[in-house]
């Protein structure tokens, strides 16, 4: 029976974005957007709960994290080993994910992942080592994971197209609404059955990815046949100028990105900040994040033109601003720096994810966004550390603010060097380009199978 | 410890009015002996604080092996609710307590008496100065009994009264109660903030009746303490009949002081319920997404024809992607007519 003494809803305790957050911009669900085809609609509903069951569970690790330091009598650096392995095995995996899903349709592997996922979960609820959490969580579950959450975006965007920035905004605002839920929840789990019972329950939820993962439903777009499998894919993404400049401007902004999540309170305590403070400043920032997810969305798909000329005035104005964060002494300006930071931060991640099918067609997006997550997760791993050794060697967050900002900036300036960047905005449309690439591909076979 | 009052005498008259100096050195000489007789009887009991515990950086003479304690409490005509003050004491300490009292009328005519408990205490001091009365008692606390609270009364025509309450530091455990698992291992500690106690013990039991534990049994019970400020016991290879509360004892030399620490522990069973009916909940949905799905799919097969269908998906992909329909169905009739 359950204990008799089990507590009510414990008072949230902040998730903690720091070493937690992962490495690639967030995602997450929203609500779904009214459309049409009912199909389309549960598809939206789907994939949000999808993102909030990867990333929501990631971010709000921290409450386990308290209570595994307990149990196990280990370092927090050891225990923080857990999560970074679940990280780092959904961030590589994700290439496996993408080209399982091109062959077998994204309904599939979502489900398996999703199984992979609450089983990691289960074992780790029965461990007796640490050895044994990095191998349940940290490679079954981080495999699940894999297996999910790339699929699930990719299939975003070839379900939308003319609401599509639109569509991953509001997908995306779903990790911030899900850490919000379940930090608290995952406080109230551990208190009542303690860790291992928390497990258990948190693997019994993300079994819910095996549901979601049913409602994919699967669809066959035209240049599906064109493009080939997953390996004819692979290498026709390696040669192509754009996805390949694309991704290395992504990796520099994801370089920059994720230092202020890690970095900003530390900033703010050097500043003698009082932590009650310190800890509402994040809140703000995270809610801009949220507003500037929805709104960039939906200016995505309501401004003409490509999408890329948005995602660089808000990868420039994301620098711009963490530059300015170190100037900033006075709490009025870090807070309007904050407020700033978070929007355009926020802002920026789903044109990031509308930018690709633009660039490679919706039929390459599984390969192109697996491919891209991997490599990106590269800056992302490597950021917070650089940021952290050049405190240690100057002393403050100063010129690691401003490195942050350049890397961004940079990343920035790559993109201006995009297709049909500077071409007027009523001219080509986003779709133009998407058959732009499936007329590559075909002229491509074409040649290849030459002509008849 | 008649010769005590003596020597607190001496300082308190040197803190009020100071003797004369031709009476010093005689005094002093006096006190002396004093102290000397009463460190011999003493001795064992108040020699032991030293030897374990800092030396505090108020000393009044070279021969008192008492710390010194003093508090004092502020009284005004407007008092009319007991001012009371809590201290807390580790160690025999000598004590010296002052209350005032500010009034406008006559301070003479206030009668001023000291009370621990009920009892009545003689041997306090009392001077007004200005307009402010002040009264004074002074007196070692060595053993358990002379814990308690001490009251100061001032009577003008409502009685005035601060109380200094004395007892032995607290000990923290656990407010919430601990879960673990049958087979798992769980540390219980207990802190005490500022104080360091002599030794500690753990029971088990309820308040009434407490059990020591069988500490001997190393491959289930390990206390350990990395500070003298906290106590932590381990309880390995946990089975049901583990739970109940467990009570830490921090021994001072003034007293005791006692804690308890909840210990709840479940069975895997307990979480597992709840997570099947989940898993139940899970398939039953996936169960209908994947029905309601094929029957969709069956009725379109029906109201349609075969080949009608597949151009009516193909139109609702296009439409749903937006790709404009003109160019590729172009390239597709161009492709088509070659």
């Amino acid at each position: 029976m359950r204990p008799t003494h089990c507590p009510g809803p414990e008072p949230s305790s902040k998730p903690r974005p720091t070493l937690l957050a992962p490495p690639t911009p967030a995602r997450g669900r929203g609500g779904g957007v009214p459309l049409p085809h009912w199909p389309a609609v549960d598809r939206h509903d789907g994939r949000d709960w999808q993102s909030a069951l990867v990333f929501g569970v990631l971010r709000s690790f921290g409450v386990f994290f308290v209570e595994l330091v307990a149990a196990f009598e280990e370092q927090a650096a050891r225990v923080s080993w857990v999560a970074s392995i679940g990280i780092a095995v959904q961030q590589f995996g994700s290439p496996v994910g993408s080209a399982l899903s091109t062959k077998y349709g994204p309904r599939p592997v979502v489900m398996a992942g999703g199984i992979l996922a609450a089983s990691g979960m289960l074992l780790a609820s029965l461990a007796t080592s640490l050895t044994h959490l990095y191998l349940s969580i940290g490679l079954l579950s981080g495999s699940g994971w894999a297996l999910t959450f790339t699929p699930t975006l990719a299939c975003l965007s070839r379900y939308f197209s003319r609401r599509r920035s639109l569509a991953t905004g509001l997908a995306l605002t779903g990790v911030g609404l899900s850490s919000f839920a379940f930090a608290p929840l995952f406080q109230w789990l551990v208190s009542c059955y303690a860790w291992r019972g928390a497990l258990l329950l948190v693997s019994a939820l993300s079994l819910h990815l095996v549901a979601c993962g049913a409602l994919l439903r699967p669809l066959s777009l035209r240049e599906d046949p064109i493009v080939g499998g997953p390996a004819a894919q692979l290498t026709s993404l390696l040669h192509h100028g754009p996805f390949l400049r694309y991704t290395a401007a992504i990796t520099l902004i994801n370089t920059g990105y994720f230092i202020p999540y890690v970095h900003l309170l530390a900033h703010l305590q050097d500043l003698d900040w009082d932590p009650l403070s310190a800890a509402f400043l994040l809140s703000v920032v995270a809610v801009s994040d949220l507003v500037g997810r929805v709104v960039s969305g939906w200016l995505g798909d309501a401004v003409p033109g490509p999408v890329a000329r948005l995602l660089m005035l808000w990868t420039a104005l994301t620098g711009v601003s963490l530059a300015l964060f170190p100037v900033a002494r006075a709490p009025t300006a870090l807070m309007t720096l904050a407020v700033a930071y978070g929007f355009t931060s926020g802002a920026l991640t789903p044109v990031a994810f509308s930018v690709l099918p633009e660039l490679v067609g919706t039929g390459r997006i599984y390969c192109a966004l697996g491919l891209v997550q991997m490599v990106e997760s590269i800056g992302g791993l490597l950021g917070a550390p650089l940021s952290g050794y050049l405190r240690d060697v100057t002393g403050d967050y100063t010129v690691s603010f401003m490195v942050a900002g350049a890397f961004l900036l940079v990343g920035s300036g790559i993109l201006i060097t995009l297709p049909h960047f500077c071409s007027p905005a009523s001219a080509s449309k986003p779709w133009d380009l998407v058959t732009e690439a499936v007329d590559t591909a075909v002229s491509r076979t074409r040649d290849g199978l030459g002509e008849d | 410890m008649s010769a005590l009052p003596g020597l607190w005498g001496l300082r308190g008259l040197r803190g009020l009015r100071g003797p004369p100096p031709a009476l010093r050195l005689p005094l002093l000489l006096l006190c002396l002996l004093a102290s000397e007789r009463r460190s011999w009887a003493d001795g064992n009991t108040t020699a032991s604080p030293l030897t374990s515990l800092p030396i505090p950086e108020v000393m009044m003479t070279k021969y008192s092996n008492l710390f010194l304690e003093s508090h004092n409490i502020s009284l005004t005509e407007h008092s009319s609710v007991p001012v009371e003050k809590n201290i807390t004491l580790e160690r025999p300490s000598a004590i010296e307590l002052t209350c005032q009292f500010t009034t406008p009328g006559d301070v003479n005519s206030i009668n001023v008496t000291w009370k621990k408990g009920d009892e009545q205490l003689k041997n306090y001091h009392v001077n007004a100065t200005g307009g402010i009365l002040y009264t004074q008692y002074k007196f070692p606390i060595i053993n358990s009994e002379q814990l308690g609270s001490y009251s100061c009364f001032f009577e003008e025509e409502k009685e005035r009264r601060g109380t200094f309450n004395f007892g032995v530091p607290e000990v923290q455990g656990k407010n919430k109660p601990l879960i673990t698992y049958v087979g798992d291992s769980v540390v219980l500690v207990c802190k005490c903030q500022h104080c360091a106690p002599l030794n500690w013990t753990w029971y088990s039991g309820n308040r009434s009746v407490q059990v020591p534990l069988d500490v001997h049994m190393n491959d289930k019970y390990v206390i350990n303490g990395t500070n003298a400020n906290e106590t932590r016991l381990k309880i390995m290879q946990l089975s049901e009949d583990d739970k109940g509360s467990y009570w830490c004892h921090a021994m001072f030399q003034l007293g005791e002081s006692q804690e308890s620490v909840e210990l709840v522990v479940i069975s895997y069973l307990v979480p597992l319920k709840p997570f099947l009916g989940i898993v139940v909940e899970v398939i039953l949905l996936v169960a209908i997404i994947l029905f309601c799905e094929m029957h969709t799919q069956k009725k379109k097969m029906h109201t349609d024809d075969g080949k009608e269908f597949e151009q009516v998906e193909q139109l609702k992909s296009d439409d749903s992607n937006g790709i404009e329909n003109n160019a590729p169905r172009h390239r597709k009739n161009e492709a088509m007519s070659q």
